[in-house]
């Protein structure tokens, strides 16, 4: 284990900290935390009235849908992908790597733009085609978790990339000469050790996912009850005034994330625990 | 023969690593790869372990042409310099993980396991996981790892290179009577000549990817084959011409037939050893005795000395003048 080395400590530290604080609590906690108090204004009544209204829960359910099977074609995609980068060389490895960044670089608005302009039911490039055989993507669920794939398309590959570099090849190829083949030394040596890597990527990718905006509203078609996600609803909940509906969605949705995250903590907190136990 | 060697050769780019290497290791016997760093010896470690290919020629092992197989089917083990433990895997389930692979039955393993950590001395420490071992234990552990799947030929690439001399000399020590209990082909990389000399049956000595001289220790130390290898296997100094270990020199008070004289610049001791730098026309050779016979001989700075090679000097003419 590494020995912690901490500085002496001046007025400099202190000045920073203050600054840390002060800014993490007017840009993050603060507006967080009045998202909670105004859900409950008035004791549980705007969630009850949330979790009562079908339409709501359809927006729920079909914003839970895009977010898990985004995030799970993601894992499987940001994993593969991730191991191509760093164990293989092959003409125009930079190239895919910098098309990587792009989701995040390009504004989900672009993003939805883009896949109509493919896939769109009238106009688009492949689109026609694809509802001639009966399969519609734009406005309805298979355009959702597209957009919602391809703006958290990059956080698994950027947490995985670094473990895999640090990692190096030894591992594998002691497990190799020991008689594994490929995919036993993938499961019992590779993902075992990039785990934590995985898990922090798709957390990611799950906040996100259950997030996204702007792509899906150009995609959706935002159909009530049907194509409404739940960012969608809480935006239209505010526009007709419906504020304590609004915060009681966003509430909901923040709840998700933030459990999430909380639960990996606690997870590897655990383990660290267990490992320096047995020491 | 156990493994041999046929035609060898690789090349990264321009850089030739190996080139038309034949070489038979015969079975049961421990061999070391010895050569500067650089020189092609863990190249050929790597393409008789499968890790890597050759651009020609062939590795036969036990009799079965192994130049086309993957390091799965080649029942080699392999001992990297840096360990490769599996880091989140406890000890005794690292060396159980071939066995895993194998799918034997569990009771079998267990036993298996149990037998070589206390080969290697590990038993008390078999439920803790690599990062809680030192690099002796961790070496130790990647070895009963190669060991527990029955390697027809065993592979060490400069296995004690990370651990600090006084660990790295027990681990020496410790392989050589490890090789004598087990009996498994072993073919161990090193660039220092002194672990080579002392744990080897047979020394290969490679540099600039080919193969200098093939011997035991004493066959390399008493008639090396060239200048390279008289000088990577110990301290050389000329006289008469000829490449010459220093303590291979007679020093003489007095003047004797065939005597280079000289006289003395130098002294030094270290422990009961004296070294001394002696300045004669040909220019400066190193000698080096007992610290008793120094006395005898009155070797102090100033004095002047003649030089002869002492009966049976093992001295090689060097084939490159500079």
């Amino acid at each position: 284990m590494a020995e912690r080395h901490r500085y002496p400590k001046s007025p400099m530290t202190y000045l920073l900290r203050v600054i840390v604080i002060v800014y993490l609590v007017l840009l993050v906690v603060w507006p967080v935390a009045l998202v909670v108090t105004n859900t409950f204004e008035n004791g549980g009544e705007a969630l009850r009235s949330i979790i009562e209204d079908p339409d709501m829960m359809a927006a729920l359910r079909l914003t839970a849908v895009a977010a898990v099977v985004a995030t799970a074609i993601n894992t499987v995609f940001g994993v593969s992908m991730s191991l191509l980068l760093v164990r293989n060389e092959f003409p125009g490895k930079r190239v895919v790597s910098s098309l990587l960044d792009l989701p995040l670089s390009v504004s989900p608005i672009v993003v939805g733009l883009a896949l109509v302009l493919v896939y769109g039911g009238r106009n688009g490039w492949l689109g026609p085609t694809l509802e001639s055989w009966g399969f519609q993507v734009i406005f309805s669920t298979p355009g959702i978790i597209m957009a919602t794939a391809f703006v958290s398309l990059p956080l698994v590959i950027r947490e995985v990339v670094p473990v895999l570099e640090e990692l190096g090849i030894e591992q594998e190829q002691a497990a190799q000469s020991l008689g594994a083949s490929g995919a036993q030394t993938f499961w019992r040596v590779t993902l075992p050790s990039i785990k934590w890597a995985v898990i922090y990527g798709v957390v990611l990718t799950l906040a996100r996912s259950l997030g996204e905006f702007g792509a899906v509203k150009v995609v959706s078609g935002n159909v009530l009850g049907e194509t409404r996600t739940a960012t969608l609803a809480v935006e239209e909940k505010y526009l007709n005034f419906d504020q304590q509906g609004a915060y009681a969605i966003a509430f909901l949705l923040a709840s998700v994330s933030v459990v999430a995250i909380l639960v990996v903590f606690l997870l590897r907190a655990r383990e660290d625990r267990r490992e320096r136990s047995l020491s | 023969m156990s493994i041999d060697i046929t035609g060898v050769s690789k090349s990264y780019g321009d850089f030739v690593a190996l080139e038309n290497i034949n070489l038979s290791l015969p079975k049961g016997q421990l061999t070391a790869l010895l050569g500067p760093s650089g020189g092609g010896k863990t190249t050929l470690l790597r393409i008789i372990a499968g890790l890597e290919s050759p651009d020609g020629g062939s590795v036969v092992i036990e009799g079965k042409d192994a130049t086309r197989l993957p390091v799965q089917k080649r029942n080699v083990g392999f001992v990297f310099q840096h360990y490769a433990a599996f880091k989140h895997l406890s000890v005794a389930r690292n060396v159980a993980f071939g066995l895993e692979i194998r799918k034997r039955p569990k009771a079998e393993i267990a036993e298996r396991v149990d037998e070589l950590l206390q080969l290697v001395h590990l038993s008390q420490f078999s439920h803790r996981l690599p990062a809680q071992l030192s690099g002796g234990q961790r070496q130790r552990m990647a070895l009963a790892r190669a060991l527990a799947v029955e390697p027809t030929v065993l592979l060490l690439d400069e296995p004690f290179g990370a651990l600090d001399a006084k660990v790295r000399k027990e681990l020496r020590d410790w392989l050589r009577r490890l090789h004598d209990e087990v009996h498994v082909t072993t073919v161990f990389v090193t660039h220092d000549q002194e672990e080579a000399l002392e744990v080897a049956d047979e020394i290969v000595v490679i540099n600039d990817g080919r193969v200098e001289q093939v011997g035991t220790p004493d066959q390399l130390y008493d008639e090396p084959a060239n200048d390279f290898v008289m000088s990577f296997l110990g301290e050389v100094t000329r006289l008469h011409g000829h490449l010459i270990r220093p303590h291979d020199i007679e020093v003489s008070a007095t003047p004797v037939g065939g005597g280079v004289p000289g006289s003395v610049t130098r002294v030094l001791r270290i422990g009961f050893e004296v070294r001394a730098t002696v300045t004669t026309e040909e220019g400066d050779v190193t000698v080096v005795m007992t610290r008793t016979h120094a006395r005898t001989v009155g070797l102090e700075q100033g004095a002047q000395v003649w030089l002869t090679a002492v009966a049976g000097a093992t001295m090689v003419a060097p084939l490159t003048v500079g």
